[in-house]
C-alpha cells in the first residue's frame, strides 16, 4: 500500500469520526437531514461509478437497483423482519437482478447498452407504480418513537463501507481489469482479461451497494410511494453527480454528491421554478471544460505549481512527477 | 507447437481467409508476409479467438484453440501484440505491465519478470509512472511488447510491430524481436515491411488474398519471382 492510499483512508476515517460527531452538537433536524441526503447520494455515486466510471459502462439503469433495494428491505421490515436481514436481502436481490440483465445487457455496447438499461429500469418502474400505488407509511407506533440518530449512523456507516469497498477495488486486480475493459476491450481480452467478468461483477457491486443505499432509505423515510426509487432521476442524479466529481475515480462521485446535494438544495430554495435549468447549464459547462470533474482542477493546479517550481534547473523533471494511480484524475477518454 | 489447419474465417458474408495453413514449431520466428488486405490480421485474430474460424482447426500444443474463449489464451501460452501496439494509454507504463501478467501464473512471477522487462528496455523503467499516451511512437511499441512478454508466453504473436514507425526505429524493434527469440522465445512475426520481416524469419509464409501462396526460408522466398518483384522493387 503506497501512503498516498494510507493517507486516503486515515483522512476518510477522520472524516467519518468528525461527521459521527455531528447528531451529538445540533438537534437542527434539517442538517440531519441534509446530511442523510447527501449520503444517500454518496452511495449512489459511488455505486454507479463502479459500472459506469471504472469499468466504463454507462448504464442508466441504476435506478433500478435503487428502488428495488428500497422496497425489499421496506416491506421486509415493514412486515416485522428484522431490520439488519431486511437491509441484506435488500441488497441481494438487486445483485440477482443484476446477473438476470447483465449477460444479455453486455451484448449491448456503448448508447445501445444505455438505451436498454434504461429500458429495462423504466420497465420495473411502471411495474411497480401498478402494483404498489398507494403510500408505504411506517406504522403508528413505530412513527412515535421514530428518531433520526440511529437513521443517520446508518446512512454514515453504509457510506463509509461502500467508499471503502471502492476504494479497495481501485487498487485491485478486478478493478485494474475493469479499466484495461473500459480503455481497449480486445487488447484486454488478449491480455487474458474476460471482458464479460469484469463487467459482471462491476454491475453486481454496482447494485449490492445501490441496493444498500435503497435500504437506508426504505429505513429512513417515515413514508413515501414505493415506487417513488424507482423514479428515473435517481440514475440521472447518480450519473450527473460522478460526472461533476470527476470519473472513474474514487474521491470524484464523492466530491461530486456533496457538491451535487448541497447545490441542489440552495438553488431550489432560492429559484424554485429555474432550478434544473440552471443545474443542466452547469452540468454542460463541467462537461465541456473539466471532462474529468472537479477533481481535475486540483491535478492542475498541482501540475502548474510543478511546473513553475522546476522552471529553472531542469524542465526535464517535470516529467518525472508520478502520476496518480491507476484510476485517474482523468476521464476514460483521452 | 502451434498448428493452424485449413481454417476459414470470414465476417457476416464475405469470407476472408480461405483454407489457411501453417505451422510454427518450438523456438522458430516464423513471418507472415504480405499485402494490405491479405487477411494477416485476420489470421491472428483467428489464433487469438477473437474471430471464430467457419471451419479448419487450430492447435496450440495439441489443445483446440477453437473452442477456447479470448481471454483464455494468455493463460495457455499466447500473447498477442496487437497492431499498433494498443496500449493503455491512461494507464502508467507500470500499470499497464501489471496488467500483462494478468493470468495467474505470469501473476506469480511478476516481480521477476518486471526486471527483465526493464532490462530488456531501459526506457520503460525511466517511465515507469508515467501514462503510456505520453510515450513516442517507438516506446508504446516497447511497451505493448514488454506488455505481451509479462505474461510469459510461450508463443508470441506480433501484428505489424514495425507499423508507424520511422526506419531507424523498426531497426531497433526488429533487433529486440530478435533478441527475444534468440532468448529462446517462439514468435510469429505478421509483417507488411517484407524485407525487415525475411531478414529476421527463420521461415516465412506468404499470403495473397486470403490464401497461402508461398513458404520457405527467406532465400527460397527470394527466388520467388513474385516476392521480389511485388515487395522489393
Amino acid at each position: 500500500m503506497s501512503r498516498r492510499d494510507i493517507a486516503f483512508i486515515i483522512s476518510t476515517l477522520i472524516a467519518a469520526a468528525a461527521l459521527a460527531v455531528v447528531p451529538t452538537i445540533t438537534t437542527k433536524e434539517s442538517v440531519i437531514n441534509l446530511l442523510v441526503l447527501v449520503y444517500i447520494y454518496v452511495m449512489m455515486a459511488s455505486s454507479w461509478n463502479i459500472i459506469g466510471g471504472i469499468a466504463g459502462q454507462v448504464n442508466l439503469g441504476h435506478a433500478a437497483f435503487f428502488g428495488l433495494g428500497s422496497l425489499v428491505s421496506r416491506i421486509l421490515w415493514t412486515k416485522g423482519w428484522p431490520l439488519s436481514i431486511s437491509l441484506i436481502l435488500g441488497a441481494l436481490v438487486p445483485v440477482a437482478f443484476a446477473l438476470l440483465i447483465g449477460a444479455p445487457s453486455f451484448k449491448l455496447r456503448g448508447v445501445y447498452f444505455a438505451i436498454g438499461t434504461l429500458a429495462m429500469a423504466q420497465i420495473l418502474f411502471i411495474t411497480t407504480r401498478n402494483l404498489f400505488p398507494m403510500i408505504s407509511s411506517l406504522p403508528t407506533e413505530a412513527l412515535s418513537t421514530y428518531s433520526l440518530a440511529p437513521r443517520y449512523y446508518m446512512a454514515l456507516g453504509m457510506t463509509l463501507l461502500t467508499v471503502l469497498v471502492v476504494f479497495w477495488l481501485s487498487r485491485s486486480r478486478w478493478g485494474l481489469g475493469m479499466v484495461a475493459v473500459r480503455e481497449e476491450t480486445s487488447a484486454a481480452e488478449s491480455l487474458g482479461v474476460s471482458a464479460l467478468q469484469h463487467k459482471l461483477l462491476a454491475l453486481c457491486l454496482s447494485a449490492l451497494f445501490a441496493g444498500l443505499a435503497g435500504g437506508v432509505f426504505a429505513y429512513y423515510s417515515a413514508g413515501y410511494y414505493l415506487f417513488f426509487p424507482f423514479f428515473p432521476t435517481w440514475t440521472f442524479d447518480a450519473v450527473m453527480a460522478t460526472y461533476i466529481g470527476g470519473t472513474g475515480t474514487v474521491i470524484g462521485p464523492i466530491i461530486g454528491a456533496v457538491f451535487y446535494v448541497l447545490v441542489k438544495e440552495i438553488l431550489a430554495l432560492r429559484f424554485v421554478e429555474l432550478h434544473p435549468f440552471i443545474f443542466g447549464t452547469l452540468f454542460i459547462l463541467v462537461v465541456l471544460f473539466l471532462p474529468g470533474g472537479m477533481i481535475q482542477i486540483w491535478s492542475r493546479l498541482r501540475r502548474l505549481l510543478v511546473r513553475k517550481s522546476t522552471l529553472a534547473p531542469s524542465a526535464a523533471k517535470e516529467e518525472q512527477v508520478p502520476e496518480t494511480n491507476m484510476v485517474h484524475d482523468r476521464p476514460a477518454v483521452e | 507447437m502451434l498448428n493452424v489447419e485449413n481454417i476459414n474465417v470470414g465476417y457476416k458474408d464475405l469470407q476472408v481467409l480461405w483454407g489457411v495453413s501453417f505451422q510454427v514449431n518450438q523456438g522458430e520466428l516464423v513471418a507472415l508476409i504480405g499485402p494490405n488486405g491479405a487477411g494477416k490480421t485476420t489470421t491472428l485474430k483467428a489464433i487469438m479467438g477473437l474471430r471464430r474460424p467457419w471451419s479448419g482447426a487450430i492447435y496450440f500444443e495439441g489443445c483446440n484453440l477453437c473452442k477456447a474463449p479470448a481471454h483464455k489464451m494468455a493463460e495457455l501460452g499466447i500473447a498477442m501484440v496487437p497492431e499498433g501496439g494498443r496500449v493503455f494509454t491512461g494507464l502508467t507504463v507500470l500499470e499497464n505491465l501489471e496488467l500483462g501478467a494478468f493470468p495467474p501464473h505470469a501473476r506469480k512471477h511478476m516481480a521477476q519478470t518486471l526486471e527483465e522487462m526493464y532490462q530488456l528496455f531501459p526506457r520503460l523503467a525511466e517511465r515507469k509512472f508515467q501514462r503510456a499516451g505520453t510515450l513516442s511512437g517507438g516506446e508504446r511499441q516497447m511497451l505493448a511488447i514488454a506488455r505481451a512478454l509479462m505474461s510469459r508466453p510461450k508463443l508470441l504473436m506480433l501484428d505489424e510491430p514495425s507499423f508507424g514507425l520511422a526506419p531507424l526505429l523498426v531497426d531497433r524493434i526488429f533487433a529486440k524481436i530478435q533478441e527475444i527469440n534468440q532468448a529462446g522465445m517462439t514468435i510469429l512475426l505478421v509483417e507488411q515491411n517484407v524485407r525487415a520481416a525475411l531478414e529476421l524469419a527463420h521461415r516465412s509464409y506468404v499470403i495473397q488474398n486470403g490464401r497461402i501462396v508461398g513458404t520457405g526460408t527467406s532465400e527460397e522466398l527470394l527466388s520467388f519471382e513474385f516476392v521480389r518483384s511485388a515487395y522489393l522493387g
